[in-house]
């Protein structure tokens, strides 16, 4: 559910014009930290991680209108710096499937950035109190929970007039006026829907994590801030 | 490589990434030679056309103008405007969260599927190559290093999930009603396609190191403009002329 498949377009010029600023900067740091990388080794991992999660993100679980990210197990795997540039490739390589437009690709990456960078600290920061797999799973819900408000509060504030859209009329914002029913309906649905999706995430994430725990432990074990993570039991 | 021949029935992936990548390739008309610059212009003037309108006709009527270049070219224009058309339908999810109606759905609509088939314009026209060759001069290295890797990865792992569907069929491993087995089976193989697209895809990168690749692509720059880049650009100059006399 933190992915907007909203068209080009429809968001203020200000807001998607400030996701691609605030997405260029956290790229920045992302690549200031990541200059001393081991290509070989990470440029691989980097494509594979994120081709999976554009292949997951393709797999639509129909009754709810979910697809599930990977976000968190890219966070994981990746570290946050690498795990924000997969965040970054996947979105641009859906927009130009026409999966989401192009102007809301910074703040889609920002969204699912952010997944990445807050599962793989959440997951750093649980250290080896729960198994891996149980670990990976709440992780993955505290996330997507925290993510998705953030979801609802970009909805929110770029809740723009439909006379606006229409007419050209610059009429601000439904944030600066009453309270909006649309948007209360939209988080009671994205709220609801999305619970049911963060478990079905939660019990992929800690699946796949499990399973690369068991099979291909060294995945798990990059540098974070100079010091060797294990994955844990 | 899934896309070193025409697909055939492989394992129905929403994106058709195998199947755009064959276009891409192996088509001669006026589009495939036009350069890769003019098409990307072509896309920026369709991109801010969307986003300038208020008005859903002349987005309708530039559809029908993008819809005539793709044909004309000699593209799969049926399967290119099906492909434009899975944009809408996320469109009318996030038309749920706003009060309008028709008028706003059609200009909601329109402002994805139109943008969308100018996107699909680009990547069925231009072999991939070309692309990042151009992303490449814009991006950072490590940028377009994991854009080309996530892209080559994306066919290995096509390639993988034909494979593992029929291995997972053939053992057994969806059964009817069984949410928790089929899903418990599906993670361990989405695992498993992890693990091993990590290992094809280090072993394609060593590869390409001893052929001396070193993180940019071998082609690189814009290219300069062609005497067939009157179709695009000519095409999405339409486009925004449409947008901004008809308000």
């Amino acid at each position: 559910m933190t992915h907007m498949h909203i068209p080009d377009g429809i968001l203020p010029v200000w807001l998607w014009l400030s996701g691609l600023f605030l997405m260029a900067l956290a790229l920045s740091v992302c690549l200031f930290s990541l200059r001393s990388m081991d290509a070989k080794k990470k440029i691989p991992l980097l494509g594979a991680v994120s081709a999976v999660m554009l292949v997951s993100m393709s797999l639509e679980i129909l009754p709810i209108a979910y697809h599930i990210n990977l976000s968190v197990v890219a966070g994981i795997l990746l570290g946050p710096a690498l795990g924000f540039i997969s965040a970054f490739i996947t979105n641009l390589i859906l927009a130009l499937m026409g999966h989401g437009g192009i102007t809301v690709v910074g703040l889609n990456t920002l969204l699912l950035g952010s997944e990445t960078v807050l599962g793989h600290t959440l997951f750093s920061l649980m250290g080896q109190r729960l198994p891996v797999f149980w670990r990976a799973a709440v992780v993955t819900v505290l996330t997507l929970f925290t993510t998705t408000l953030l979801l609802i509060g970009i909805v929110s504030v770029s809740h723009i007039d439909v006379d606006a859209v229409l007419h050209g009329h610059e009429k601000g914002v439904h944030a600066e006026a009453a309270p909006d029913p649309a948007i209360s309906t939209f988080a009671i649905v994205v709220l609801s829907l999305g619970s049911i999706g963060w478990l079905i995430e939660a019990a992929v994430t800690g699946a796949v994590v499990k399973f690369v725990a068991q099979v291909k432990p060294d995945l798990l074990k990059h540098r974070l801030h100079g010091r060797q993570r294990s994955p844990g039991p | 490589m899934a896309g070193s021949g025409p697909p055939g029935h492989e394992v129905p992936v929403m994106i058709d990434v195998a199947r755009i990548d064959y276009w891409a390739a192996s088509g001669t008309g006026p589009l495939h030679r036009a350069s890769a610059l003019s098409k990307v212009i072509f896309l920026l003037l369709v991109v801010t056309a969307s986003v300038m309108t208020h008005n859903p006709y002349p987005l309708a009527a530039g559809y029908v103008v993008l819809l005539l270049q793709v044909a004309s070219s000699r593209l799969p224009w049926l399967r290119v405007v099906a492909l434009s058309l899975y944009s809408a339908v996320f469109a009318l999810l996030y038309g749920l969260s706003l009060r309008g109606g028709s008028m706003a759905y059609a200009l909601l609509i329109l402002k994805a599927v139109t943008p969308a088939l100018a996107m699909l314009t680009l990547i069925v026209s231009t072999p991939y190559p070309k692309i990042f060759g151009l992303l490449s001069t814009v991006l950072p290295e490590l940028l377009s290093a994991g854009l080309f890797m996530t892209y080559r990865t994306l066919f290995i792992l096509l390639d993988m999930m034909d494979n593992f569907a029929v291995s997972i069929r053939l053992r057994g491993g969806f059964s009817p009603g069984s949410i928790y087995q089929n899903g418990a089976n599906i993670s361990k193989g989405i695992a498993m396609l992890l693990v091993k697209a990590v290992e094809r895809a280090t072993r394609l990168y060593a590869v390409m190191a001893v052929r001396g690749y070193h993180g940019s692509m071998a082609r690189t720059g814009t290219g300069g403009f062609r005497r067939d880049d009157w179709l695009p650009l000519g095409t999405g100059i339409i486009v925004l002329t449409l947008v901004l006399i008809w308000r």
